[in-house]
């Protein structure tokens, strides 16, 4: 079959969520690369008859393509020596092209092996500015996908002074000016004012590592984790951007720190705000004793907030890499595993941590990360501001999803793989008290597209009504979940076939995600006069625009 | 075209990639590179390039060259693609996807660093961009290396003169050892020397970070300015170690490039470090960066299985000095080749698109002149620590063939 100007893909049992459609036998109609109402009864038909028809998934918050990656990819040899992957057979258009994967995989390998599983758009989570042109031309040779990427914020210099400052408008025309000239999609938030702590040098009663609470300085008095969130959320709120900011909380991966997340949230209460990889900052216990799930606390926060959304950052066993602009994070762990680590402190701006990892079950804390997760996942009451993540590929890979779905979806499974796992700080977690929830399919198309779609405002996506991009998932009906999702029959990206019984045969170019919020260009004067102090790359040369 | 200045030009005449250049473009030639050091002056020169296109050494049509390119290329059983200096990042990701295509072996100009890549791929890196040592650092380490020769503006542009937010004083802000090993010897300015003898300096490099980690020190008098270096470490509030990744007097030594790596990791313990790796010009990062992103591996790739393997004692000039390539594909200028790849492509035949191909000392089959990035035309390139910037072509249309445009059209030609 050639690429279709028209598809009917005809019997197929379709979840459509946001269209209220939850296991409902019709036909899904293409022209284009977008759905329609209706199609001639002439048209190419494609036979789902007994299969499940689903919108394209949609990833809201992975590491796969930019500076920190590519960081992450040169620190794995081994890992890519033992996954080749060859380029595929292509049905009409350039060749394929190979690469190889492991937890951090080539870019070509990354676009085709997310279209593999049937995802067709994925957000680039963490990006400094100083490197988005980087990300970008890695996303150009990241092929089917549609992608956007966050813009890391926070622990910025120009930022942190427009707080201390009080000049709370021009902190929001900097965000927007910053989102425009970057070519990012939202704001992102990591360990706010703790990265630009570390990255002060050492001295000072606490070493001047990190900050602790929301209340710690960061420089000046006047500028604390809590003014920095604040700031933020104010501005992606007021700038109307699509997605809320984005936000990873202060002392992510310590134990206790379900309090700082909590009232990180409490913070921004009656905003809209997103919580990312909630799984590793809801946990109980004190910092230097033991660990404990705090996922109930947590959850049910968010389960009485309507403005906050979540995704999880499920830990799954098996090999990850820990990649993030938490730099003081990735120190620690470095020092107790003692592995491979990379640390690059990016100028006036943010961070980069790197050290691979991996997650066992007979490990105490591994074995708690994973529980907190599917916790967080069992106990919402709202499906559609609880994403389906696992923080790619910190806490394992995005080719983990189909096995996290059958946790999710299969109780006896998920039982069973509970007696494996340590279970020394298990206690008192909801999951040994027999969880019996389990995710329907309707709900699946929640966490990994129909919600997706909606949190990231991208309103062609994450469903199958007129109009919407015409990115399909077919998927074979079985009753192991984790083979259906990991192999679907047919995936169509802007309505091209690229996946075909099961076999990737079309590599067309993904869109950019961007967004371009308008601001009071006076900032970029005062912009100028900061880079000419400070910077060495000229603001000309700044961002990731086309020079003239 | 009309006599004009173009500013904020990236230079590429080292891995500094200064992108403060005003270039002053008089009578269709650059006649002033204004803030460029010596080296970027001679980088720019006039901007004159020669615009030949040859095949076997006779004058050719473009049509011509790229017909015999793709027919050598072809018909070869074990080619090479070989990515050298002066293409932009964007040349660079063509020339791997014909490697792909053909199953060939690739390697590039980043390989001159093998030494402490291969050490930051065993141990990983503690580092900063430029920019943040400038901000931060309030000592500085020169170890073995003065960057005024190779890198000439990197202290004056990045890491010693200018203020920074916390180092409010400029070089006055901060402290300058030289740690001179034999005749490598640190910037003659420094604050402090230490000398080590380049038979103690691993072992060196080791008592200090057994220092900085609190284990017991030995009382080896050999050791003791380097231990009271280290220990004046970490008392600093951030530590700046710099050291040349790419060859120099004494073959590269991957016992000492790990150990400076685990140096400046276990300094963070205690303050904060970053190693400075100083890395050359013509866009050997962005190369670096290209493989990485495409295949997984920084250089020294091998599509000969259909994927991408790993070779890093098997690049291009043990390729070549054991006979292995029957035909080659040089992208970017031949004069910057290391001098084993050069001999080693001339005794093969050979296709070179790039600035002054034509004067390919391995006398190519193939050769088609380009301009050179940054100069006749645009894209992106990479600092030495990684950061891209754009080129902003001061004599773009002036008659220099595009390298991005020719390899796109033989890629074409192999339909990769």
């Amino acid at each position: 079959m050639s690429q279709p100007t028209r598809l009917r893909i005809a019997g197929g049992t379709v979840y459509d969520p946001a269209n209220g459609v939850e296991g409902v036998v019709h036909d899904v109609c293409i022209e284009g690369d977008r759905i329609v109402a209706e199609l001639p009864a002439s048209a190419p038909r494609l036979d789902a008859r007994g299969m499940v028809v689903m919108p394209g998934g949609v990833d809201i918050h992975a590491h796969v393509a930019g500076s920190s990656v590519n960081h992450a990819r040169r620190l794995l040899p081994e890992e890519h020596a033992a996954d080749p992957a060859p380029a595929p057979r292509l049905a009409d258009g350039p060749p394929g092209r190979s690469g190889t994967g492991g937890t951090v995989p080539s870019t070509f390998a990354t676009g085709y092996r997310y279209a593999g599983l049937g995802y067709t758009t994925a957000m680039e989570a963490a990006v400094a500015p100083l490197a988005a042109r980087h990300a970008h031309a890695e996303l150009d040779d990241t092929p089917i996908i549609d992608a956007g990427f966050f813009v890391l914020l926070g622990n910025d210099d120009y930022l942190l002074r427009q707080i201390a400052a009080g000049e709370t408008v021009r902190a929001r025309d900097y965000a927007a000016w910053l989102l425009g000239v970057t070519r990012a999609y939202a704001i992102k938030v990591v360990n706010p004012g703790g990265v630009a702590v570390w990255k002060g040098g050492g001295g000072g009663a606490d070493g001047g590592r990190n900050v602790r609470g929301l209340d710690d300085a960061v420089g000046s008095s006047a500028v604390t984790p809590r003014k920095i969130l604040e700031t933020l959320a104010g501005a992606a709120n007021a700038l109307a951007l699509p997605h809320p900011v984005h936000i990873h909380c202060n002392n992510l991966g310590q134990p206790g720190n379900a309090a700082t997340t909590l009232e990180s949230m409490r913070t921004l209460a009656g905003q809209r705000a997103h919580f990312t990889h909630l799984q590793f900052h809801s946990y109980g216990g004190a910092l230097g004793k033991a660990w404990a799930s705090a996922a109930r606390e947590v959850i049910e926060y968010v389960n009485a907030h309507a403005e906050v959304s979540v995704d999880v950052g499920q830990v799954m066993f098996g090999p990850a890499t820990t990649v993030t602009a938490d730099g003081p994070v990735e120190q620690l762990l470095y020092a107790s595993s003692g592995r491979k680590w990379v640390n690059i402190d990016i100028e006036l701006e943010s961070g980069c941590g790197i050290v691979p990892y991996a997650y066992r079950e007979r490990a105490a804390v591994a074995a708690l990360q994973w529980a907190v997760g599917l916790e967080l996942f069992l106990l919402a009451n709202d499906p559609w501001r609880v994403v389906l993540s696992t923080d790619h590929p910190n806490g394992g890979t995005f080719l983990s999803y189909p096995e996290l779905i059958r946790l999710l979806m299969d109780r006896a499974y998920r039982d069973e793989r509970l007696k494996g796992v340590n279970q020394k700080l298990l206690a008192g977690n909801a999951l040994l008290d027999g969880l019996s929830r389990e995710y329907t399919l309707g709900e699946i198309a929640i966490i990994t597209r129909a919600g997706p779609a909606r949190l990231l405002g991208l309103t062609g996506k994450g469903h199958l009504g007129p109009g919407a991009d015409a990115d399909v998932t077919i998927y074979a009906n079985d009753a192991d979940r984790a083979k259906m999702f990991a192999t679907p029959r047919y995936v169509i990206k802007a309505g091209t076939l690229v996946v075909e019984d099961g076999q990737l045969r079309r590599a067309p170019t993904g869109r950019r995600l961007t967004v371009r919020p308008d601001y009071d260009a006076a900032v970029t004067k005062d912009l100028k006069r900061f880079f000419d102090e400070y910077a060495c790359v000229g603001f000309e040369n700044y961002g990731a625009e086309p020079v003239a | 075209m009309t006599d004009r200045s173009v500013a904020n030009v990236t230079c590429l005449g080292c891995g500094c990639a200064c992108d403060d250049i005003t270039v002053v473009v008089k009578q269709d030639s650059i006649a002033e590179a204004r803030n460029a050091c010596a080296l970027g002056a001679a980088w720019f020169g006039d901007g004159t390039v020669p615009a030949e296109t040859r095949v076997n050494g006779r004058p050719a049509s473009l049509e011509q060259a790229l017909t015999e390119a793709a027919r050598l290329l072809g018909g070869a059983k074990r080619p090479l693609v070989y990515l050298a200096a002066d293409i932009s990042c964007e040349t660079q990701r063509e020339g791997v996807a014909i490697a792909d295509r053909l199953h060939a072996a690739t390697d590039s100009l980043a390989a001159t660093a093998t030494t402490a890549v291969l050490a930051a791929q065993r141990r990983g890196r503690a580092g900063a961009t430029l920019g943040e040592i400038r901000q931060h650092a309030d000592l500085v380490v020169f170890w073995a290396v003065d960057p005024s020769t190779r890198y000439p503006r990197y202290g004056s542009r990045y890491v010693v003169e200018p203020r920074g937010v916390a180092a409010p004083q400029g070089r006055n802000s901060r402290t300058l050892i030289a740690v001179d090993v034999g005749e490598s010897r640190g910037p003659a300015d420094a604050d402090g020397r230490v000398a080590v003898a380049p038979t103690d300096e691993v072992d060196g490099l080791e008592m200090m970070r057994a220092a900085v980690q609190g284990r017991a020190g030995g009382a080896d008098a050999r050791f003791r300015t380097v231990v009271e270096l280290a220990r004046r470490m970490t008392e600093a509030r951030y530590v700046a170690i710099v050291a040349d990744g790419e060859p120099g007097l004494v073959p590269a030594d991957p016992a000492r490039a790990e150990a400076l790596i685990t140096l400046a990791q276990a300094l963070n313990g205690p303050t904060r470090c970053a190693l400075s790796t100083l890395r050359g010009g013509g866009n050997r990062s962005g190369a670096d960066a290209v493989l990485t992103w495409q295949t997984g591996f920084p250089f020294a790739v091998d599509f000969a299985r259909g994927h991408p393997s790993y070779h890093p004692q098997a690049g291009a000039a043990a390729l070549l000095g054991a006979g292995e390539v029957d035909a080659a594909l040089v992208i970017g200028t031949p004069a910057t080749l290391p001098v084993p790849v050069a001999a080693g492509l001339a005794g093969i035949r050979s296709v070179a698109i790039g600035p002054r191909a034509s004067a390919a000392t391995f006398q190519p089959a193939v050769a088609v002149d380009t301009g050179v990035a940054g100069i006749h035309e645009g894209g992106t390139a990479f600092r030495m620590d990684d950061v891209p910037l754009p080129l902003r072509p001061s004599l773009e249309g002036g008659g220099a063939r595009a390298a991005l445009v020719t390899v796109r059209a033989l890629r074409d030609r192999l339909g990769a």
